[in-house]
């Protein structure tokens, strides 16, 4: 059956895929130069790029608009490194991460689902200031420094191993895990699941009268948001080393929101690409200027202004055309005629 | 099963000082056109909110083929087996023609399907095709629901409502700013619908009403002023007085 939505999924995974392909070829480059900066730089736009999904994921599906991601990125990161410091396991910190990020986005969405609306994003702000302020103010979790000295760790799969302080394999590592949670994302919006969040977005108030639970789906989409949010700052101590109260405060949330709009609200592979354009943006700006966030606020401003629907917004629609003409060959083995009426086809 | 699809006994809401529906009972009766008539203001779609879990009764009690359901929420009301329409059209406008019908079919699939691919919901996507088809809105599967007409999106909203099979299922103003011609259509095609549903209308066409029926309630100022036949009701003197003494 066509279908607009699948169709739109199918257009971010081409793009995707195009993603891969170019961070495949710059860590090849990167490889072969001998070069760490620019690949340590690419992993941490990537571990960005997860915490921007997670905000698409409740901002361009179920309409949520969380001004406090952060919250369970930061968490992700304080577990991962106080599990490291103890025990230097990659998945021991992974899980950790996980299993604690899932219990604080449950507490947090039971607390911030009772709103919506402009209340929703008040109170993720809040709920990350407050938990920000008590790391921030508690002495065991290194205060307002932050932890330093986390060990460089080796990652193993089996028989192989990588380290983390190999740039070029952590970089193809955090690749992976982020594109997996892409995956991950992108196969449940499109499930009959994904779709009460799409229906969420699009009239809230008409989904209990369909037989669905807005509260059950609201607190799905949170809490998997706040995972994989946790998920990717996990791996932020692995890279950097050291983590900081600012991965909590509001800079971090708001950054992924620009991420997000930067590269196109409800289509999650622009959260990906947006996260990565605001590291690059950051960096180059910032070599030229200490004034680099006008700069930045600028080109925001520009975009929303004149590419409202962000990059992938943009240039999604046009994917689609090609991907719908495609489809409408006769020779299409996927497509029955009786599923593709030649009168429905678009002009 | 043969008792009536739908019970209402006593039930009651007051807004403030206001009793909006004031103790009001009645049956709808399986595979029959109840329709609740009244002035505006008279309190009907206040009792289609009770009646659907939009709000809850002060009093009274409410029963959805003999289960009680008195306080449930739509969620609830919905899986006992009653689906509504509304009197301002109530789609998922940025959503497909297609999207719209298949979201409400949904239901009909076993929970643990929610996870799957799409296409694994196949009696969702079925009852999908049956509903564009009997609407004759398949050739406008892949428009936006908000780019429909307004007669169209009238018929969508009872489609919805249908695509999940329900028991019982509430009309609110079907044919509220239709033309005469849609009109027409639409009591013709809620007649069909009585065959295999049980329906509960709000209508203000009398002409309609009369025609359709076959038990109306008519309600006056939150009260329930009348109850029977078609015929009967519109000899009642204390209803011509009330209702029909306004035209």
């Amino acid at each position: 059956m066509r279908d607009r939505l699948t169709l739109s999924m199918r257009a971010s995974h081409l793009l995707a895929l195009i993603f891969v392909a170019a961070a495949l070829a710059l860590a090849a480059i990167g490889a072969a130069s001998g070069d760490t900066f620019y690949l340590r730089l690419g992993t941490e736009a990537l571990i960005f790029a997860g915490l921007a999904l997670s905000v698409d994921l409740l901002l361009g599906y179920s309409g949520a608009l969380s001004l406090g991601q952060a919250l369970y990125f930061g968490i992700g990161a304080y577990v991962s490194a106080l599990t490291l410091l103890k025990v230097p396991s990659f998945w021991l910190a992974m899980a950790a991460a996980g299993g604690v990020t899932l219990v604080a986005s449950i507490l947090g969405g039971l607390i911030a689902n009772r709103v919506r609306g402009v209340y929703f994003a008040l109170i993720t702000f809040g709920l990350a200031q407050v938990v920000a302020k008590v790391v921030y103010n508690t002495r065991e979790l290194g205060a307002s420094d932050g932890m330093i000295g986390i060990p460089v760790i080796e990652i193993g799969f089996g028989p192989v191993s990588v380290s983390a302080g190999n740039p070029v394999g952590f970089f193809l590592i955090v690749l992976a895990i982020i594109m997996g949670l892409y995956g991950l994302t992108a196969y449940l919006l499109d499930t009959p699941f994904g779709r009460v969040l799409t229906a969420l977005k699009a009239n809230e108030k008409r989904v209990p009268f369909l037989g669905y639970s807005v509260w059950r789906a609201r607190m799905f989409s949170y809490v998997l948001a706040g995972l994989i949010a946790g998920l990717s700052g996990a791996l932020y101590p692995m890279l950097r080393g050291f983590v900081s109260p600012e991965l909590m405060f509001f800079a971090t949330s708001g950054n992924a929101v620009i991420s997000v709009i930067l590269g196109g609200v409800g289509t999650l592979i622009g959260a990906i690409y947006g996260s990565v354009l605001l590291v690059v943006l950051k960096s180059i700006i910032g070599s030229w200027t200490e004034h680099h966030l006008i700069v930045i606020g600028l080109i925001f401003m520009i975009c929303v202004m004149f590419l409202p629907k962000g990059l992938v917004g943009f240039i999604r629609p046009r994917i689609e055309e090609r991907l719908l003409a495609g489809a409408r060959e006769p020779a299409a083995p996927s497509f029955t005629s009786a599923q593709l009426e030649p009168g429905s086809a678009k002009p | 099963m043969t008792g009536p699809v739908l019970e209402i006994r006593d039930l009651g809401i007051a807004f403030g000082g206001l009793k909006a529906v004031d103790r009001v009972s009645f049956n709808a009766q399986r595979n029959r056109i109840t329709t609740v008539i009244g002035p505006n203001g008279a309190g009907k779609s206040t009792l289609f909110n009770l009646i659907s879990g939009a709000l809850k009764p002060k009093s009274g009690q409410l029963l959805i083929d003999g289960v009680d359901m008195t306080g449930a929420s739509p969620a609830r009301t919905k899986a006992a087996g009653l689906s509504r329409s509304f009197q301002i059209t109530n789609l998922f406008f940025e959503l497909t023609v297609a999207e719209n019908l298949r979201m409400a079919a949904q239901v009909l699939e076993p929970k643990a399907r929610a996870f799957l691919p799409l296409g694994r919901s196949i009696r969702a996507l079925a009852k999908t095709r049956e509903m564009l088809d009997r609407f004759q809105l398949g050739h406008k599967r892949d428009e936006l629901a908000g780019n429909l007409s307004h007669g169209d999106q009238r018929r969508l909203e009872i489609a919805v409502c249908l695509a999940s099979e329900p028991k019982i299922l509430l009309l609110d103003e079907p044919t509220q700013g239709m033309s005469h011609a849609d009109t027409a259509d639409t009591a013709k095609l809620v007649r069909e619908l009585s065959k295999d549903v049980s329906v509960l209308l709000i209508e203000h066409d009398i002409g309609l009403v009369m025609d359709l029926s076959d038990h109306v309630v008519v309600m006056h100022q939150g009260r329930k002023l009348a109850e029977g036949p078609p015929a009967v009701v519109r000899a009642d003197p204390a209803v011509q007085a009330a209702y029909f003494g306004h035209h």
